[in-house]
């Protein structure tokens, strides 16, 4: 498995754990303040993706260190293409919803969880794209 | 699973005529990953025309003589 691989996997079972984490917190208090759930959420993304890209850049240096070559920037344009879409569709829908009554605090929740279902999206979309056959 | 790349290619045969390089040696030399040489000889991915060239220079021979048609 390649450098940029793993790092999907890593990266995407990091956005599920925390985004279902995420979801947890909201379902708990609906209308409590966005702030709640959200500082707690970015941080624990970031600390998260900071500690596992360090251990996967330990782990095998040379390839941490490479950029990306053509297949692989193939694989990463085309999975980005595909889960803005997903974003876009998310945002859409959460508007929808907050013209049709929903609070601006479940439109902002709506929209942080468009984010991160296209997230993962994009992540499960480069390790497909790396594994199949491409042009 | 996609269609497979109709284009064939000689990069293992020809790694093999010379001294066995490596893949991971070929990918540096190239320009690409081990994984991306791994690809190319499975008939899974077709690379640029530029790195086609890289392959072929790498080996002293012509595009053509690492790169084909299927069916042809």
């Amino acid at each position: 498995m390649s450098f940029r691989e793993k790092s999907a996997w890593v990266m995407g079972a990091i956005m599920l754990a925390t985004g279902l984490w995420y979801a947890q917190l909201v379902a708990a208090a609906p209308q409590a303040p966005v702030i709640g759930p959200l500082i707690p959420y970015v941080l624990a993304v970031i600390v998260l993706s900071i500690v596992a890209q360090v251990i996967l850049a330990v782990a095998s240096p040379k390839e941490a260190d490479a950029p990306a070559d053509e297949r692989e920037r193939a694989a990463i344009d085309r999975a980005g293409h595909f889960s803005g879409a997903v974003l876009g569709f998310g945002v859409i829908t959460a508007i929808v919803m907050h013209i049709g009554g929903w609070s601006a605090t479940l439109l902002v929740h709506a929209i942080v969880g468009a984010l991160i279902v296209s997230t993962i999206a994009e992540y499960a979309l480069q390790i497909f794209y790396f594994r199949r056959a491409t042009r | 699973m996609s269609k497979r790349p109709p284009i064939t290619n000689r990069v293992r045969e020809l790694r093999e005529e010379h001294d066995r390089i490596s893949q991971a040696a070929l990918g540096e030399a190239v320009g690409v990953t081990r994984h991306t040489i791994i690809a190319i000889e499975q008939g899974r991915y077709s690379p640029s025309l530029e790195t086609a060239f890289r392959i072929a220079r790498r080996f002293g021979v012509g595009v053509e003589d690492v790169f084909g048609w299927e069916g042809e």
